[in-house]
């Protein structure tokens, strides 16, 4: 039909893109990530499933990954990585995102700078600041044993602390946009007309901005643990040895063991623990753009 | 008991700034002291790590990142808007679904895509791809779903109304594409290849699969070296690739990007 519509016009003028252009255009695109990205997933799946020398199929890798408590340890390391810079990130960028959501002030965009420039240093950077910082001769032992306060270093990188500031200071960016578009949202004569009715800035805070800002929090608190989850290097840098986790530990079977089954058993591990964190982040969205619909539907 | 609060939050905002800015100072004053061993006499400043940077031993994983991330940005880029454009603009059957398959690559951590390759290229005995050829192909299959999709956000917002009006002018579709569409998604295009080449600069989780021996980028040189050691010139490093990274951010800004964008998306 189509065709026949664009037969009608004088031959001079029709300098269309002929109908297989756009298919033309988009076969580079999917030819590429159908070789190096859902092949080699395949694959990977694959193997994840096969036995190491026949290739035949077979659990044994899974099995291994529940019994061999190495390796659920470190998945429960991730998790609890994850979670405690989820809630740092969250708590730390509240104050910044509630600035920048509501100042008028010239300071705004100071501190807008401030918040999202270290994004832009890359995180070998930022890892290799806090490791001057945290290690053993680093700048806060230098600081307290120059002091006097202590007398043997604080162990204070090579662990799980360490890695929680690292990760915290690459996410927290993130975690303030998304706090700071949720706290936008909120209408500010809603808090003006809370403090005319005499609430206290912290009743305001609690029963206006919190509870309005549950959305943001939520969405900070999935990017945070997303992001943490499948982190490499800050990890590897600030945990090292001491403090393994999925990432630092498939790299390993990859270039140590060079186990490629057992590193695909790790990967779809960590695939499947940032898959259900987004499940549960898409579930409350739509969740809640259904309540928000409905509310809203009935108040009209 | 409001005061305390406003105290309170100040202090906070105070303290979390600080939190934010304190390891990049402290990298840079590390980079301008004198004594390998970074300690509190910020007093004392030399240049020197500056100069070692230029060394063979810096300048050949810069190359390669520069070479790198140059080839990423240009593929990805016209990957991407080639495909954006069959997508939304010409709405060709089934978008939605290719839509998603685009953008697939965006919910798998970049660990994982790296094993996958690697497992790839190792089974179909291809390791002599590992190095530049297999670090292009990987980041281009991590930048391309960025790019496809600020390209198509660009499409899906610009007012159509202009297409149509140039339509009804009596303009063909190459004169419509030519003279109204690429111009009014420029700054889309742009931002999508400056973020490619950025990611594939500063990319660590897929890199580290793939480089070799003699064929490496600059980031993971640099991850490889601060395992043994916190040399200050690792400090230098940082700082001059970090300088690089916000020059060529200006120049794409210079040519028409973010900023323009954003005013686009004002209106």
């Amino acid at each position: 039909m189509k065709s026949l519509a664009l037969d009608l016009h004088p031959p001079a003028r029709r300098r269309h893109p002929p109908q297989w252009f756009p298919i033309a255009a988009l076969t580079p695109s999917l030819l590429v990530l159908s070789v190096f990205f859902a092949l080699p997933m395949g694959m990977m799946i694959g193997m994840s499933f096969a036995q190491t020398e026949t290739l035949s199929p077979t659990l044994e890798h899974y099995q291994r990954f529940f019994t061999d408590g190495l390796s659920l340890a470190g998945f429960c390391r991730t998790a609890l990585m994850s979670l405690l810079v989820a809630i740092s990130v969250t708590v730390l960028g509240y104050p910044v995102a509630y600035f920048l959501a509501r100042s008028t002030t010239r300071w705004r965009a100071v501190v807008f700078a401030l918040a999202l420039a270290p994004e832009l240093a890359g995180v070998v950077l930022r890892t290799y600041g806090w490791l001057i910082i945290l290690e053993d001769r680093g700048f806060i032992n230098d600081l307290l044993l120059h002091l006097g306060l202590i007398t043997s270093p604080l162990p204070l990188s090579k662990n799980l602390f360490a890695v929680v500031v690292g990760l915290t200071h690459v996410v927290l960016p993130f975690g303030i946009l998304s706090l700071m578009t949720s706290i936008q949202g909120i209408d500010p004569n809603l808090e003006r007309a809370a403090q005319m009715l005499g609430a206290s800035r912290l009743a305001v805070i609690r029963t206006i901005v919190l509870p309005l800002s549950v959305p943001g929090i939520v969405s900070s608190m999935l990017i945070a643990f997303t992001m943490s989850a499948s982190a490499y290097a800050t990890p590897a840098l600030l945990g090292g040895a001491g403090f393994k986790v999925l990432a630092t530990m498939i790299y390993e079977q990859v270039l140590f063991y060079i186990d490629w089954p057992f590193a695909s058993v790790m990967a779809m591990a960590l695939l499947l623990m940032m898959l259900a964190i987004s499940f549960v982040g898409v579930r409350y969205e739509s969740r809640r753009r259904s309540r928000a619909s409905v509310s809203s539907g009935g108040e009209r | 008991m409001n005061r305390l609060i406003s105290i309170l939050y100040w202090v906070s905002l105070g303290a979390v700034l600080s939190f934010i800015t304190l390891p990049l100072i402290v990298v840079v004053a590390a980079s301008l002291s004198p004594t390998s061993a970074v300690t509190l006499q910020p007093w004392e400043w030399t240049g020197r790590w500056y100069a070692d940077l230029w060394s063979s031993r810096w300048l050949d994983p810069f190359l390669a990142s520069f070479r790198i991330a140059t080839v990423v940005a240009a593929i990805s880029g016209v990957l991407g808007l080639f495909a954006a454009y069959a997508v939304v603009y010409e709405r060709i059957p089934g978008s939605d679904g290719l839509m998603s398959y685009l953008l697939s690559p965006l919910s798998v951590p970049q660990i994982v895509k790296g094993v996958a390759i690697v497992l790839f290229l190792s089974m179909i005995g291809l390791q002599g791809f590992l190095g530049t050829p297999a670090l292009i192909a990987a980041h281009v299959v991590l930048a391309l779903p960025f790019v496809t999709r600020m390209v198509a956000t660009s499409l899906a917002n610009f007012d159509a109304n202009l297409d149509r009006a140039a339509q009804i002018l009596g303009a063909n579709k190459l004169q419509r594409i030519r003279l109204v569409v690429l111009p009014m998604i420029k700054p889309g295009v742009l931002s999508g290849v400056t973020f490619a080449f950025i990611i594939s600069f500063n990319n660590i989780p897929l890199s580290v699969f793939l480089v070799r021996p003699g064929d490496s980028t600059l980031p993971i040189t640099v991850i490889n070296y601060l395992e043994y050691s916190l040399d200050p010139v690792l400090a230098a490093v940082n700082v001059a690739s970090m300088a690089f990274i916000l020059t060529v951010i200006f120049l794409f800004e210079k040519i028409g990007g973010f900023s323009a964008q954003l005013h686009g998306g004002s209106k």
